[in-house]
């Protein structure tokens, strides 16, 4: 175990760098935590009170009926005529005006993009919680529109309305002051996650593999009578080992920063998916440490393929917020399909085989890339014990 | 035969590094690689090693065929490169236990043999240093002990000595002897004509990459014509008292520059005698005068008509 053990040295050596990066998540962490907590003070002082806002519905559907109805649980709804609407708003009589427009239930049925249509008094932070209700109606309905074809809306109100009797639990404990289980702080970590991993991975690995193709050495390391196939594999291992021991560290950093956020059957989920992308990455560094020679291409290409990859698939900016072709091009990035798992995890409703289907399959798709890469890093990687030349 | 080499050719594109050589290295022997830069050590030593592929060719190590794979060959070879191989990430004891264990699986017997190499390259006192640390002599001893730790039957040694002060040159080259006395093949290339002379029982002289000639430096001194060299430093030589020294019998050569009068005789009883008698019956007055009989770099010189170091 000569190789492994000189790999778990030179990685040892290189630490301080890598600590740059684990440092730079431990302080993106700390902001994220504060303002976490900023925004359930708010929502304490917010909440208490129901608000008031009018549900205009010019279609009429099971489905309207059912989200009014829920709806109506943290909302109180106040009866006006199309000529006062404005006026209602103007006087704070009413803070939000639901518009459903007509034809909105069959498009929405067919999976098509349609909205509700809302006004709002500009500045109102208690707004943000209604959006999210709204928000969260829809996005469910419409997993559910997509993984059960030709369901039917009353089958869909009543799905919608189990998920939420779970979680409005939730909601409602937040709005009497108690803390926010909706999985927000995970969420962000993890899909911050990517960055840092990614990076401090093909750092490390890099670091390795220059020792390793230094020519000087490579030469000297082959006189000796180590088989060619025994160094790869003792290399592998420390690369395993390595990443692993990375996802570890970032993981119990989770616990540490926000252990009373982390304690749920998200952050479950939220590890698996971070260790299969941890997989990912450890191909990701093992292909490029077999493609780079130089010292100062590890930093760069580092640097590219960390935050290029990152700020595309929505690591630091919400995906929602990505234009669609950008989204496209980081479809071909494993950051992506690792980021969109976490968000689906994140609005999870229920731990069962239907909601949790889509997510498996995105990390399946991560997962295969890593197998892919990790592929085509042993073909080119391949150890001879003479030099070229 | 420890090391067989016949007829091996080596290509660099249009470059013919290796032109047909041919080497024999006898159990015992500190055998000599002489040659100056670019004549092709480096690349001889690469491919009796199979690190790089060749032309044309045989290879016996232990009398079996060497190739890339023959680990039982490998086993017993200690190689130290021309260019230094440590891990800067590990220390000098680190390193010596990183090679010698590439050799030597069993750990206790590995540590014992760690601390000898240590004392045999003089580096008690640096053993926790990092490669980076150490001063460039320093460096090549633990370069060497990083190839000898594992006391193997043949060590190679690739200009060993490059940019080392006088001192740990000499502590290298005792050391080498002292392994050979132990029992160890060598097989050591130079351009120091002066390095090889001291240690190697068997020589044999490099350019471009043809063997030119190979045998004890008694036997290669022997092979030229020049048997003395007498230098006079003297000043304002005219060309009457140039041409009588010339005149002399057994005189090969003669050059006059820089207020050096450098006489090239063949072997002969009276040479430096006859030579004080024209200096006395010129009147040429001179500052020193002295005899040295002819060096591997005359051999050189005579054979390739250039300096081994230029
Ligand atoms: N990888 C290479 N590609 C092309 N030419 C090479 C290569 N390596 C060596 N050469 C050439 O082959 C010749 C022999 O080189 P080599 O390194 O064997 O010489 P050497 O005797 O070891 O010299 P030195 O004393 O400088 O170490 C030189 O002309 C050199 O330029
Ligand atoms: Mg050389």
């Amino acid at each position: 175990m000569q190789v492994f053990k000189l790999c778990m040295q030179i990685i040892r050596k290189n630490i301080p760098v890598m600590l740059i990066y684990v440092i730079l998540t431990a302080v993106v962490t700390a902001l994220m935590v504060s303002d976490i907590d900023k925004e359930y003070q708010k929502e304490i002082s917010f909440t208490p009170a129901k608000r008031s806002i009018a549900f205009i519905s010019e279609d009429n559907s099971l489905l309207i009926d059912g989200f009014r109805e829920a709806l109506g649980q943290i909302v109180n709804f106040v009866e006006l005529d199309e000529t006062q609407l404005q006026d209602a708003l103007y006087f704070r009589e009413v803070t939000y005006i639901v518009r459903v427009p007509a034809g909105f239930t069959e498009e929405f049925m067919k999976g098509a993009d349609v909205k509700i249509d809302k006004s709002t008094v500009p500045n109102s932070v208690s707004n943000t919680y209604i959006d999210l209700f709204i928000n969260q109606y829809f996005n469910t309905a419409r997993l559910y529109i997509k993984n059960i074809d030709g369901i039917s809306q009353e089958l869909l109100v009543q799905y919608l309305k189990e998920d939420l009797s779970k979680t409005s639990n939730a909601e409602v404990k937040s709005t009497t002051g108690k803390k926010v289980t909706y999985p927000t702080y995970s969420n962000n970590y993890f899909n911050f996650f990517a960055y840092t991993l990614i990076s401090v991975i093909i750092l490390g690995m890099s670091m390795l593999m220059i020792v390793f193709n230094d020519r000087n050495l490579k030469m000297r390391n082959s006189c000796a009578p180590v088989i060619p196939g025994s160094i790869n594999l003792q290399f592998i291992l420390a690369n395993l080992f390595f990443t692993f021991a990375s996802w570890a560290i970032l993981v119990v950093m989770s616990f540490i920063f926000n252990y009373k956020n982390s304690l749920n059957a998200y952050t479950v989920y939220f590890i698996i998916s971070s260790f299969i992308y941890s997989f990912c990455c450890a191909s990701i560094s093992f292909l490029i440490g077999n493609l780079i020679k130089s010292q100062n291409a590890v930093y760069a290409v580092c640097n590219t393929i960390g935050l290029g990859s990152s700020f595309i698939s929505g690591v630091f900016v919400p995906q929602e917020l990505l234009s669609g072709s950008i989204l496209k091009i980081a479809s071909f990035t494993p950051a992506y399909w690792y980021v969109k798992a976490n968000n689906a995890i994140a609005k999870l409703t229920q731990f069962d085989y239907r909601h949790l289907q889509p997510i498996f399959s995105d990390l399946m798709i991560v997962a295969g890339f890593g197998l892919a890469f990790f592929a085509v890093a042993l073909a080119i990687g391949k150890r001879k014990n003479y030099i070229e030349n | 035969m420890i090391v067989k080499v016949r007829n091996l050719v080596k290509r660099y594109g249009n470059l013919v590094a290796l032109d047909h050589l041919s080497l024999s290295v006898k159990e015992g022997e500190i055998f000599g690689l002489l040659g100056p830069n670019g004549s092709g050590k480096t690349t001889a030593i690469n491919c009796i090693l199979s690190l790089l592929k060749y032309d044309k060719g045989e290879i016996e190590i232990f009398n079996q065929p060497m190739s890339p794979d023959a680990y039982n060959i490998k086993r017993d070879i200690g190689i130290v490169m021309q260019n230094v191989a440590v891990y800067n990430e590990l220390t000098v004891y680190g390193n010596i236990d990183y090679f010698c264990g590439l050799y030597i699986t069993d750990k206790r017997k590995r540590r014992e043999l760690v601390k000898e190499a240590i004392d045999f390259a003089g580096l008690g006192e640096y053993t926790h240093f990092y490669p980076k640390k150490l001063s460039s002599g320093l460096l090549r001893r633990l370069n060497i002990a990083c190839g000898i730790a594992h006391k193997p039957k043949l060590i190679i040694l690739d200009e060993p000595t490059v940019a080392v002060d006088p001192q740990s040159r000499n502590k290298i080259l005792e050391g080498i002897m002292k392994l050979n006395e132990q029992g160890a093949t060598v097989i050591y290339t130079s351009h120091y004509m002066e390095e090889v002379e001291q240690i190697c029982s068997m020589i044999t002289i490099l350019d471009k990459g043809r063997a030119i000639v190979t045998g004890t430096k008694e036997q290669l001194k022997d092979m030229i014509t020049m048997g003395e060299k007498i230098t006079v430093e003297t000043f304002g030589l005219s060309d009457t008292q140039l041409s009588a020294i010339k005149g002399l019998p057994n005189v090969i050569s003669v050059d006059y520059k820089d207020n050096l009068l450098v006489i090239k005789s063949s072997k002969g009883r009276n040479n430096l005698e006859n030579i004080l008698d024209v200096v006395k019956k010129e009147d040429i007055r001179f500052g020193k005068i002295y005899s040295e009989l002819p060096t591997l770099n005359d051999v050189f010189l005579e054979i390739t008509g250039k300096e081994l170091r230029d």
